[in-house]
């Protein structure tokens, strides 16, 4: 049956959606409509090497519009600012309706923003998307000393790209540790001398009291009464998922769209994936929503397979990765449900991991090393967990060992 | 074919069963591989960042990055999974001898 498909947000799990609903429903209508007027592209480079100039606007791009036409998938720029979900209508602030058989709502997250008074609010720059990357990108060229609120993944790149542009960079985080959400304390701990190490001033546990401004730079006022000087802000804080066109609809929310293992939401025929969704993961048995490029597209193609009518659990091992200065940080499953927790390495240079293990099975794994030294391992950890194999503790914590030797074939 | 650019890689006994060996040749660097039915060899540098695929893990017929996990056909050269999209480069290989050659242009 040929049915209207529309997919509202142009993200990484929007444009993979679109493509697995092609491969599987040759006539169907597809159309992504996007409140961004660019094809949907490749955000982690954006606080890394394009804020370095080693990748420029076309190099974000997952596909061109060509790759779009071919496979008949309508690319719209427009916002949509009202949902019927009982008539199956979006409505668009020009007046557009666009109507649907099928819905993925792939909206993502949205910046955190710091409550300030309202003539500071123009100061403080955030960074998610394409233009607020390439603000940035200008404006830090005349600043020297830059301050980043939020010790978090996006704060901490950017602050490592800022260096290497031979900035002074100060990261002010609340907590008393980096990366604290979802990174273990003796990793974000090898993280912070790296940064440390490269001239970057690291402030834990302060909160901001007030910021003034002077002339053309600014008083940050901490808690513990000191004051730190500097010429421009950056605040990276956490994000909160896109819902607000649905907060008055029945549609279920609880810290984004809730759905089952199949994408599919509280409403029937509308279906929610990536970082907007709050999604049921079969393997961990809860709920849980998350904020990352391998989730994006993997989450965005289970949801269009379901959409094509081929059911597909969603039971990808959680992975994500942040790199910084030379070191890249890699995260597999989850770790804050654990009983024992074992120690692979302790150089930095050869790697470091620290896999969490419940009844004598990893349930997640944290590493970080120079560049290209925890990948491998990190990701038979992912397949280890898939398959819930009981390991060998003895190989896991001998660096010396390989790990696939674990694997069962 | 030219003899002169099968270059000496090393000895087949260098490489365990589904597992590579980086080899460095003037200023390029290479994977070299054993598969179950044989030997390949790839650039050595990921076609996405440059980073070195020794650290990769061989799975099948099937290199992945360790840094984004890019996936690459080893013998194609094919990229198969984002962020790859760019192929790698693959280049031929012969065993004489107990020692493996690969044929660089």
């Amino acid at each position: 049956m040929k049915k209207n498909i529309i997919i509202l947000g142009g993200g990484q799990a929007g444009i993979y959606a679109a493509r697995e609903i092609r491969q599987n429903d040759s006539k169907s209508n597809i159309k992504i409509l996007s409140e961004e007027n660019l094809l949907p592209y490749e955000r982690p480079p954006l606080s890394k090497d394009f804020l370095l100039d080693k990748k420029k606007e076309e190099d974000l791009y997952f596909h061109s519009s060509e790759v779009l036409k071919n496979e008949n998938i309508e690319f719209e720029n427009i916002s949509i600012n009202k949902v019927d979900f009982e008539n199956k209508k979006l409505f668009a602030k020009n007046d557009n309706v666009y109507s649907y058989d099928s819905l993925l709502i792939s909206t993502g997250s949205e910046n955190k923003k710091l409550t300030l008074d309202n003539n500071l609010k123009n100061d403080i720059y955030y960074l998610r998307n394409l233009e607020e990357a390439k603000k940035i990108k200008e404006i830090v060229l005349n600043k020297n000393k830059i301050t980043i609120i939020g010790g978090g993944f996006i704060g901490l790149e950017i602050a490592s790209s800022l260096s290497q542009l031979q900035k002074k960079v100060i990261v002010i985080e609340i907590g008393n540790q980096l990366m604290g959400r979802i990174i273990p304390k003796q990793i974000a701990d090898l993280v912070q001398n790296t940064h440390i190490e490269n001239g970057n001033e690291i402030i834990l546990n302060k909160q901001i009291e007030k910021i003034t401004k002077k002339n053309d730079d600014y008083e940050i006022l901490l808690n513990d009464n000191s004051l730190i000087e500097t010429d421009f802000i950056i605040a990276g804080i956490g994000s909160t998922p896109t819902v607000k066109l649905f907060e008055k609809t029945n549609l279920k929310l609880d810290n984004g769209i809730v759905t089952n293992q199949f994408c599919e939401t509280s409403i029937k025929d509308v279906y929610a994936a990536g970082d907007v969704s709050n999604f049921y993961h079969p393997f961990y048995e809860r709920n849980m929503r998350l904020e990352s490029y391998q989730h994006a597209q993997n989450h965005g193609i289970c949801a269009g397979k379901n959409i094509a009518g081929v059911k597909t659990e969603y039971t990808s091992i959680p992975w994500m990765w942040s790199d910084q200065f030379n070191l890249n940080l890699q995260l597999t499953g989850i770790c804050d449900e654990y009983d024992e927790i074992i120690e692979r390495g302790n150089d930095i240079n050869n790697g470091v991991i620290y896999f969490f293990l419940k009844n004598n099975k990893i349930r997640g794994a944290c590493g970080v090393g120079i560049i290209g030294k925890v990948g491998r391992d990190i990701r038979i950890t992912s397949k280890l967990t898939e398959k819930d194999t009981i390991v060998d503790k003895q190989i896991l914590s001998d660096q010396n060992l390989k790990l696939n030797k674990l694997i069962q074939k | 074919m030219s003899e002169e650019n099968w270059i000496e890689v090393g000895s087949t006994d260098s490489i365990e069963e589904e597992d590579l060996i980086r080899f460095d040749h003037q200023d390029k660097t290479f994977c070299v591989y054993k598969l179950t039915d044989g030997f390949y060899a790839t650039d050595g540098i990921c076609t996405h960042e440059a980073v070195h695929l020794e650290d990769g893990l061989v799975m099948d017929d099937e290199i992945e990055c360790p840094m984004h996990q890019g996936i690459f056909n080893i013998k194609s050269g094919e990229a198969l999974s984002p962020p790859a999209c760019e192929d790698l480069k693959t280049y031929p290989v012969k065993v004489d001898n107990d020692k493996i050659f690969i044929k660089i242009d």
